[in-house]
């Protein structure tokens, strides 16, 4: 059995996924990006990650996804003792801040490549699948350099819901897309925690997105990290008021 | 193996799409065939014969140089690399996949480059075309396993064009000598040397392996 029939023979098991971090930080030479932190976050939840640019967001999506190892603590993501690297890799799905697409390829074949690295069957028809589902279908012969700002996000968003994650890690994930995008994105996100337990962590500057799919909130300045009440998540207005109590309070302390 | 298949599919349509690679490493050995031309004229005595697979093998080398350098360039496009290390299967198989994409390369630009330095040199492959070519490609393999490994390490430095050359080059040695011991060989009409085809078989070998099992740490940030 191959390690990604491994990593797939895993997920059929466990289909729902919880995530637990102790005290992962991570430095960069001497700047520290991330101070130590905890978090957890059980199956079909939500966590949004707030703060200023250069807080440490988008390290600490990228630890999550095992792209980095952190300098001190422990990450783990599933029960009992957590996933291996390459079965993490198989549960997680991740929109980071470029496409990872290549732009000589068109939509269907970078889709198509995304399936094969996944290990996935039947890679045209589940491309195909996942352009429609992202309104993408009558792009599909399109090369991704030919492709608008937000058409390209949209791809990475395609991308990322390939392989059905069961963890989301989403880094502006409504950044480029119009406001109708946006909104089917939520409602897909919704539909997938709700019916296959998928949780999501999302690091992003829109509010409104925020409130209306998260149930936890933490704020990340200079890598310090606090976390919201859940009441801060009533609405948007509440949770910019929120994070910019909270902000202000970690700039004070850092 | 899915992994391996579709890194090598991927790396072989851009490249016909764009033969950016290609192109660069064919007219770059080709210059270098002509410059050497220039440099040293045919001559028909000992030390210009003896001087000829080394050439031959210079030309080889900075042509792959040249495309290795750009078998990780095209990753950093859209962040494509992390794309790649979030694949759930073992990272050696990404390693392969872009390694078997470059020999590939540079066993098309070595068999032009050959004839070229054939028609300039006055160097008659035909009757040793076989193993020539099986020299070849253990010579490729070799600078391929260790220039994609190399590129790898590089790309997210500062300066990695220039780091590639100097990471790579000093462990090419082992490799280089093989390969010029052995063309010289079948240039002077000799039977294989035992000890050539050893090395390079050894060091192909030894280099997969290291290169295979540390690709998965070199991918990590």
């Amino acid at each position: 059995m191959s390690s990604a029939d491994n990593a797939r023979a895993s997920q059929a098991a466990t289909p729902a996924l919880s995530l637990r971090a102790r005290g992962i930080s991570r430095r960069f030479g001497a700047r520290v990006a991330l101070h130590p932190l905890d978090m957890e976050l059980s199956a079909g939840g939500a966590l949004a990650v707030l703060g200023p640019n250069g807080a440490g967001k988008s390290t600490l999506l990228r630890l999550l996804a095992g792209l980095m190892r952190p300098t001190s603590g422990v990450i783990e993501i599933g029960d009992g003792g957590g996933l291996n690297r390459v079965a993490r890799r198989a549960a997680i799905g991740l929109v980071g801040h470029e496409s990872f697409n290549y732009r000589a390829l068109t939509l269907r074949e970078n889709l198509e490549l995304a399936a094969r690295l996944h290990g996935l069957a039947d890679v045209r028809a589940r491309a195909g699948q996942s352009l429609a589902k992202l309104g993408l279908a009558g792009f599909a012969e399109r090369r991704v350099a030919d492709l608008s700002h937000g058409l390209q996000r949209r791809l990475a968003i395609a991308r990322a819901l390939l392989h059905e994650p069961r963890l989301l890690l989403l880094d502006e994930p409504t950044s480029g897309l119009d406001p109708r995008a946006a909104a089917r994105l939520g409602e897909h996100l919704r539909e997938r925690a709700t019916t296959t337990g998928a949780a999501c962590v999302l690091v992003t500057h829109d509010l409104n997105f925020a409130a209306a799919l998260s149930q936890q909130a933490l704020v990340l300045v200079r890598g310090h990290a606090c976390a919201l009440p859940e009441a801060a998540l009533a609405d948007a207005a509440t949770l910019a008021q929120a994070c910019s109590a909270a902000v202000a309070r970690l700039e004070a302390a850092a | 193996m899915n992994v391996l298949r579709a890194v090598l599919w991927k790396d072989l349509l851009i490249e016909w799409r764009s033969r950016e690679r290609s192109v660069a490493m064919l007219v770059f050995a080709l210059l270098v065939v002509v410059i050497l031309y220039l440099a040293a004229p045919p001559a028909d005595t000992p030390e210009a014969r003896a001087a000829l697979p080394g050439m031959l093998w210079v030309a080889y080398i900075f042509a792959a140089v040249l495309g290795l350098n750009r078998a990780f360039a095209l990753e950093l496009d859209e962040d494509a690399l992390t794309g790649l290390a979030l694949a759930p299967a073992d990272r050696g198989f990404i390693f392969l996949g872009k390694t078997l994409a470059s020999f590939v390369l540079l066993l098309g630009v070595q068999a032009v480059t050959a004839l070229a330095f054939g028609l300039a040199f006055g160097v008659n492959f035909a009757p040793v075309a076989l193993p020539f070519a099986g020299v070849a490609a253990l010579g490729a393999l070799g600078i391929c396993v260790v220039g994609t490994f190399c590129s790898a390490m590089a790309i997210r430095t500062r300066y990695r064009e220039a780091m590639l050359p100097l990471l790579m080059l000093p462990l090419l040695l082992p490799i280089l000598l093989g390969a010029v011991r052995a063309t010289d060989a079948l240039l002077n009409g000799e039977a294989l040397p035992g000890l050539a085809l050893q090395l390079l078989l050894v060091s192909d070998g030894v280099f997969t392996i290291v290169c295979y099992l540390g690709f998965d740490a070199v991918l990590d940030e």
